[in-house]
């Protein structure tokens, strides 16, 4: 089924033009925020403030970006995050929504980093190759088989020997790296050295890269070794764990966020090894040790739960995305979610005493043009040139026709109808830290202090703890007293026999929609619940844990919202439910107010009528890492 | 004055350079180049626009977008061709040529490439980079900074008594009352110093921003003010107006931007001379 995609993008490349892109000076806005005598910045908050940044981008130097026309470098990608305007491969200016972000990391792949770039560029040997003459043939089936050579290649873990060329590898990743170094600005945006380690596992027969996603990716706290472990050294993530602990060992911290469980068919938080078998401690150990963190929503879906997974959730039936990458097959729904995976996390603490799913979240983009499409009012999806355009995205009906139920059976409205419209205008990830420095950032990564929304930069705390009490949400140091007497997102709250009261506290962001609600959702081993906690109008009702109705909706003629929703929620919650014998994993969902989906925009923006089988509007939301309760004693 | 010995280490690195060979090899091919200038028809210095070729473009336009190409895009689409059927005829005329669209396009970048690399000037003198650094003030600027403390009056608690509770808190305030007591909690921080206008934007909305971007410096407490948020009151001590930086402590900068938009200019210039050595015909349209 790749094979379609790229015979679009073929297709497109013989349309594609470029134009120069304005730019400003790196570091032109002045001398770096110095630190003061303790070696802080400027902006330094013991009560830690959060961040905004996309973990998750890729530029010209990936293999597959390059084909979809990308051009735009990693210096690129970064002045995107700071706010300047770059140029999308298929022509149209792209300037961040919301203003720049805190942080951000050019995650590029590995495997091939930098080789087709070199192919397309004369003097270089990798362009004398024969199969540099097919990846940019006259011929569109030579360019696919090409392609798809580099695609299987990189699924199957076997390196095409002339195309692996190591030196070039290797000073594309220096450049990477330097490029991060370069836009590093200790109290103002922090970047980090980082790559993406493509391992997919098909059982499907299909060429190319189709198949279960086991992607992820990679970042550094500091310095970063010369050579970046990819798919071609192992496709089993196990080993790429070896390989951080050994990185680790010399110094170079790491860990690894992987990404889209939801394609992972099953395979992402499956109960065995990669090689099939029993997960033990030492698995559980060595996992939570490189991998904290799972990326739980982003373009190709959302991976929180699914509703055949979580039936009595209202809303777990959200930007939900199946398809296998490149490919048309569904992807196993059990061992896909984050929230199966924390119950089974339990269910193996409380059995075999140890857990693997321990981790907090974050969000990202994976864009592939250097620059995330955040906004739903302003939304360029990922591929480049191959869902550059509301038709290729199919959120405006095919040229000639003006109603949907009057599609043609052609690529583009295939590819439209499995995968592009149902794609998101998603994720940041949000980071409570003290500064705006790698060195607080990474560490709130390692203590989980992170939370993932689908978009809006809005903002939430959540505290557990024992000694908190209902009158502390007046106290003018609320956020101070959390920490003093309890633990925040991503902690492990022990018990004393008493019941914990959480902090949920969420603020909307200034920028973009209102709040509805906030949510808790507890896990434990044998069940799920979604409880309301605090909510726009009034409390929630406690005999079905809902809030009521406050009235919001959208006016779809100009997608404006109708009524305005909360600019900040905060409630004092204890579970009606608790067991303080039990394991319970609890973590905070937020929702705005709903609003229209980038497809409805576009379809209004063009005067034809929404696409019929995706939602006209979302709620956009936020999900933070959970804090688990562990039974003292 | 010039020191010799430094100077012959100079020109043994250079000969090592492989971009130095590459140079020489770009030069040799453009003097080839104009050697054959000067003897083409005027049928090799035309370029001829069919009506079929429009149509393929509108269509390859359609596809993409989804709509009709209007007349400016038909202009830039028109106008994108005839660069790269220029190029490619340079770079045919160089006996690279082989026939059809990706070649084409394969040798107009060729071409591009090498003007690019011909492009690479020694750095400006010091005057050009002053007149730079001034003639480009936007680029070289300290935004607009505030230091200001705030007290916060949540619609969410207090509904419609946000604002009134806020306009009375204020005289207390000014005669001294501890602002860290005052007011409703704030999720982030209360004091913030040196943050740019944009910031205060990206955490108080874009209202709240220019309201304070207004406000002088005081030891006085100001407001009610509202923001995204709800309602506040306002102390700002320090309001920074935008800074041109000086160029000493930018001059790194100001070298790195110049080479890059002066190569851009001069790549421009260099493919804009190459088109104007063509003459364009566009069917049914007369010539451009």
């Amino acid at each position: 089924m790749l094979k379609k995609t790229t015979a679009l993008a073929v297709i497109l490349l013989l349309a594609g033009c470029g134009k120069a892109t304005e730019s400003k000076a790196p570091g032109a806005d002045g001398a770096k925020a110095a630190p003061d005598e303790a070696g802080r910045t400027s902006g330094y908050n013991p009560d830690r403030n959060a961040y905004f940044g996309d973990l998750h981008i890729h530029t010209r130097s990936s293999f597959d970006a390059y084909i979809f026309n990308v051009r735009r470098t990693a210096d690129d990608a970064y002045r995107f995050a700071l706010g300047e305007t770059i140029q999308h491969p298929s022509g149209f200016d792209m300037t961040i929504a919301g203003g720049p972000l805190d942080f951000y990391t050019v995650t590029d792949h590995a495997e091939y980093l930098g080789i087709l770039p070199a192919m397309n560029t004369p003097g270089t040997k990798l362009s004398e190759l024969p199969a540099a003459k097919q990846m940019f043939s006259a011929d569109p089936d030579v360019i696919l088989s090409s392609f798809q050579k580099v695609g299987t290649s990189v699924r199957e873990g076997q390196p095409i020997a002339e195309m692996y060329d190591l030196d070039t590898i290797n000073s594309v990743w220096a450049e990477n790296v330097a490029a991060a170094d370069k836009y590093y600005q200790p109290g103002k945006f922090t970047t980090f050295a980082a790559y993406e380690y493509t391992s997919v596992r098909s059982d499907i027969d299909e060429e190319g890269f189709g198949g279960g996603n086991l992607h992820r990716n990679v970042f550094f706290k500091g310095a970063a070794p010369p050579k970046a472990f990819s798919t071609l050294d192992s496709s089993n993530p196990e080993d790429l764990w070896d390989w951080m602990d050994e990185q680790r060992a010399n110094g170079m911290e790491a860990i690894a966020i992987p990404h889209n469980s939801n394609v992972s068919n099953g395979q992402m938080f499956r109960l065995q090894t990669y090689l099939g078998e029993p997960l033990d401690s030492a698995y559980a150990e060595q996992r939570m040790r490189n991998e904290p963190l799972v990326e739980v929503t982003q373009v190709k879906g959302t991976s929180e739960t699914h509703p055949d997974l979580s039936p009595n959730d209202e809303w777990a039936d959200f930007e939900i995305y199946e398809e296998l990458l490149g490919s048309y097959a569904l992807s196993a729904v059990t061992g896909s979610y984050v929230r199966e995976a924390y119950r089974n996390g339990l269910k193996l603490q409380e059995t075999e005493g140890f857990d693997p799913f321990h981790f907090g979240l974050v969000a990202a983009s994976d864009s592939h043009v250097a620059g995330g499409a955040y906004a739903e009012n302003d939304y360029w999806s990922k591929v480049g040139i191959v869902d550059g355009t509301p038709v290729a995205r199919g959120s405006v009906p095919f040229p000639g026709t003006t109603s949907w139920d009057e599609q043609p059976d052609n690529q583009i409205v295939n590819n439209a109808n499995h995968w592009f419209s149902r794609w998101s205008a998603s994720g940041l990830t949000g980071v409570w830290a003290e500064e705006n420095t790698r060195e607080a950032i990474f560490d709130a990564f390692r203590r989980k202090e992170t939370f993932a929304t689908t978009g809006p930069r809005m903002k939430v705390r959540f505290f557990g703890g024992f000694g908190y009490s209902d009158d502390m949400l007046t106290s003018a140091d609320l956020a101070h007293q959390a920490y003093a007497d309890g633990v925040p997102m991503g902690g492990d709250l022990v018990g004393t026999g008493d019941t914990p009261a959480f902090l949920v506290w969420a603020q909307r962001d200034p920028n973009a929609g209102t709040l509805q609600r906030v949510q808790v959702v507890k896990v434990t081993s044998d069940g799920e619940e979604v409880i309301d906690v605090a909510c726009d109008n009034g409390t929630p009702d406690p005999s079905t844990g809902r809030c009521t109705d406050n009235g919001s909706s959208v006016d779809m003629a100009s997608c404006t919202p109708v009524n305005t929703g909360a600019n900040e929620l905060k409630a004092i919650w204890r579970d009606p439910a608790f067991d303080a014998s039990r394991r319970a994993t609890y973590y905070v969902r937020v929702l705005e107010n709903p609003s229209c989906r980038w497809s409805t925009w576009e379809a209004m923006r063009n005067g034809t009528p929404p696409r019929p089988d995706v939602p006209q509007t979302i709620q956009e939301r936020a999900y933070t890492s959970p804090i688990w309760y562990i039974p003292g004693n | 004055m010039a020191d010799t010995s430094q100077s012959t280490a100079r020109w043994r690195a250079w000969l090592s350079e492989p971009l130095f060979h590459f140079i020489i090899a770009a030069l040799a091919v453009f003097i080839g180049w104009n050697a054959i200038n000067g003897s083409r028809s005027d049928a090799e210095r035309t370029i001829r626009i069919t009506q079929t070729d429009l149509e393929r473009l509108a269509a390859l336009y359609a596809a993409e977008s989804g709509a009709l190409p209007s007349q400016q895009d038909m202009a830039a689409m028109v106008n994108d061709y005839v660069r790269d059927e220029a190029l490619a005829r340079e770079a045919r005329s160089l006996g690279l040529d082989d026939n059809d669209t990706i070649v084409t396009r394969r040798l107009a970048q060729k071409m591009t490439f090498m003007i690019s690399d011909l492009a690479d000037d020694p750095d400006p003198d010091e005057k050009t980079l002053r007149a730079w650094h001034e003639s480009h003030p936007d680029r070289f600027t300290d935004p607009q900074t505030l230091t200001f403390t705030h007290v916060y009056f949540s619609e969410d608690v207090r509904g419609e008594t946000a604002e009134t509770d806020a306009a009375a808190a204020l005289d207390g305030l000014n005669a001294g009352e501890d602002w860290r007591n005052a007011g409703d909690p704030f999720m982030l921080q209360r004091s913030y110093g040196d943050l740019p206008i944009r910031e205060v934007a990206r955490l108080f909305g874009p209202d709240f921003a220019r309201t304070l971007a207004a406000l002088p410096a005081s030891d006085s407490w100001t407001g009610p003010i509202r923001s995204a948020l709800g309602v506040h009151l306002v102390r700002v001590t320090a309001n920074v107006p935008a800074r041109l930086i000086p160029f000493e402590e930018v001059r790194e900068a100001v070298l790195a931007d110049w080479k890059e938009e002066t190569r851009r200019q001069e790549n421009e210039e260099a493919v804009r001379d190459i088109i104007a050595k063509y003459k364009v015909e566009i069917e049914g349209s007369g010539s451009k």
